[in-house]
């Protein structure tokens, strides 16, 4: 049977979109649902008797909104700092020129080929050592530094723009930090909302670093919502956890709808070209 | 004023302090020619450069030297006094058939997962780049997954594949087959392989994106030559999406040897637990969590990590060696350079 070429790839695309999509609809499916109907046999494909409690349950059993804003804390102060820091650096690879820049450059190109949970040991220590285990300076400080693919990123974007800028600027006598502030980063709002969404969502989604570097009572939702959710025997409690999860996941996922328009092509392309 | 808030991200610098006020100042030294423009340029470097070189040599590469010393001890963070033991972690990693295991296990699973993921990327990336209605709301859609915070990913692969509630079983009750226990051995390997597919949107947009680079003459021209469908896409499309393809080998193999949603999948309801993980899933990773975590051996589990940066070191080497004349690059030689530099650098 042959079937026209464009109804082919119709059908291709809604089966990937089923498989796909199906487990937001199964984590929707099961945080709606009420504890024994979790237990039905046969399953249930829908809430027979769908409610909202287990959202009310997920925000009260644990502190919900307090680990929460644990993670907006960090993810917001490490996204203006890390996208800030990066714009800077970027630029300065971008536009300027200094003996030592291709070493430094081939240095920052490397460490991102580096395993990240190489330094994790260490830096724990380190930190703990240095009694900033508990504490957001961490974060604080790799933001300060800028990340090695924003820093790409933001040189990028800068190299591109035209060079009758920079020089109109030094005629007038601008210094470099003057240009890079006013006329520079002002160009680059497409650039500082693609680094100010990707280094937000990397930090609201690790796990890794705020479990080694916080104790329960600063850490994340992304680690007490892996663990936070059991019963008085110490069983998961799954529509908790699925309500907890809905409510952990939407907002990255309302807040990438919101900007895809231009975000899905530019993260590709910006990292190929 | 302004110049002086941005001042502040170098301020950690001392060498930056000075120079990071070229501002109006500059225009006394303007008579001094081209030589003291080139010095002002250079100093701007440094001053921008600084924030991030003073942040890797503490936060990178100064851990890195650290944890070469304590892989050389037998640190376990109780006693004080770690001692020096050479290369006895070394010889015990490599030696640990526990250890071994769990690498090997890191190798099939790159195995599969690699080549498949680039494969149902390049596939639904060929998809989405057809003349058809919605072609942005599908790209969109797909690639949502791949956005999806791992926790949050591990969760609901963990709600599907529940032995009593999830949907996994609720489908094959249906076909009136018996459920299985997902989560366990032998079936949790493949839970693990289908929640990193899951994630494919990524390598989606980054073969679209090559995709598009692909002039369109080529196609027309072959298809005017009498190619099929099938022909163009093994004789045109793959050889001059290889770069993009090649880069993705790369990144894959990097990330998953990294990999731990095993053990956020089989993570106990007790914090930091990673005691029940299955055995097809105990990662490289997961048994140094395991050797970290559980038995605080911080010089046995950074000898693990040096070798297996040594490994993914290898890997790209050998990636690279062996992709030459298999990668096509649409600039001439002279020019080979930057554009190698960018498939490098590209995430």
């Amino acid at each position: 049977m042959v079937f026209p070429r464009r109804s082919a790839v119709y059908m291709l695309l809604v089966g990937a979109l089923v498989l796909f999509l199906g487990p937001f609809g199964w984590l929707l499916n099961t945080a709606l649902k009420n504890p024994s109907e979790l237990r039905a046999l046969p399953v249930h494909w829908w809430p027979h008797d769908p409610s909202l409690n287990n959202f009310y349950d997920a925000l009260t059993q644990i502190d919900y909104l307090g680990y929460a804003r644990n993670s907006l804390t960090i993810a917001t102060v490490y996204a203006l700092l890390v996208t800030l820091a990066s714009a800077w650096a970027g630029y300065g690879f971008a536009r300027l020129d200094a003996p030592g820049k291709r070493l430094i450059f081939s240095v920052l190109l490397s460490t991102m080929m580096l395993p990240q949970v190489l330094t994790l040991i260490p830096t724990y220590l380190l930190f703990a050592k240095m009694h900033l285990t508990n504490t957001y300076v961490p974060w604080v400080l790799w933001g300060l530094c800028g990340a090695p693919y924003l820093i790409f990123l933001f040189r990028q974007f800068f190299s591109n723009m035209p060079k009758e800028l920079e020089e109109a600027a030094i005629v007038d006598g601008c210094g470099q930090i003057r240009i890079f502030w006013r006329i520079f980063l002002p160009q680059s709002w497409p650039v500082i909302a693609t680094s100010l969404i990707l280094s937000f969502s990397w930090t609201w989604g690790d796990y890794i670093a705020p479990a080694l570097l916080l104790d329960d009572a600063h850490t994340t939702l992304a680690v007490k919502l892996a663990y936070g959710y059991v019963n008085e025997h110490g069983a998961p409690l799954g529509n908790l956890v699925a309500a907890g999860a809905v409510m952990y996941v939407v907002p990255v996922l309302a807040l990438f709808l919101i900007v895809q328009r231009g975000f899905v092509a530019g993260a590709a392309t910006s990292g190929l070209k | 004023m302004s110049t002086e808030q941005i001042t502040a991200p170098g301020a950690p610098s001392p060498s930056g302090g000075t120079a990071a006020r070229p501002g109006p100042r500059t225009r006394a030294h303007a008579g001094r020619g081209p030589r003291s423009l080139t010095t002002r340029r250079a100093w701007a470097f440094y001053v921008f450069a600084a924030p991030w070189v003073l942040g890797f040599l503490a936060l990178t590469a100064f851990p890195l030297g650290y944890a070469l010393w304590l892989s050389l001890t037998n640190a376990d963070g109780l006693s004080q006094n770690s001692r020096f033991v050479g290369l006895e972690n070394y010889r015990e990693v490599l030696t640990d058939p526990e250890t071994m295991s769990s690498l090997a296990r890191t190798g099939v699973f790159v195995a599969i997962t690699v080549p498949l993921s680039i494969a149902a990327g390049l596939l639904l990336a060929v998809l989405v780049n057809q003349p058809i209605r919605a072609r942005g709301l599908f790209r969109t859609l797909l690639y949502l997954p791949a956005i999806v915070p791992p926790v949050g990913a591990a969760l609901t692969f963990k709600l599907i594949f529940d032995r009593d509630s999830g949907a996994a079983n609720g489908v094959l009750d249906a076909l009136h087959v018996n459920g299985v226990s997902w989560l366990m051995d032998p079936y949790a390997r493949w839970v693990l392989v289908t929640l990193t597919l899951w994630g494919a949107g990524n390598t989606m947009i980054i073969s679209l994106a090559g995709l598009q680079d692909i002039p369109k003459e080529l196609h027309e021209a072959a298809r005017v030559d009498g190619a099929n469908a099938w022909q163009s896409f093994t004789k045109i499309t793959v050889p001059m999406l290889s770069p993009v393809l090649f880069f993705q080998v790369i990144t894959g193999i990097i990330a998953a040897v990294q990999s731990f949603l095993p053990l956020l999948i089989s993570l106990d309801p007790t914090p930091r637990g990673v005691t029940s993980v299955p055995e097809s899933n105990y990662l490289f990773m997961i048994n140094v969590f395991a050797q970290y975590f559980a038995n605080g051996r911080y010089g046995y589990a950074s000898a693990m990590l040096w070798l297996l940066f040594l490994i993914i070191v290898a890997i790209t080497f050998l990636v690279f060696r062996l992709s030459k004349g298999a990668v096509f690059y649409s600039v001439d030689p002279e020019a080979a350079k930057p554009s190698r530099q960018r498939t490098i650098g590209g995430k």
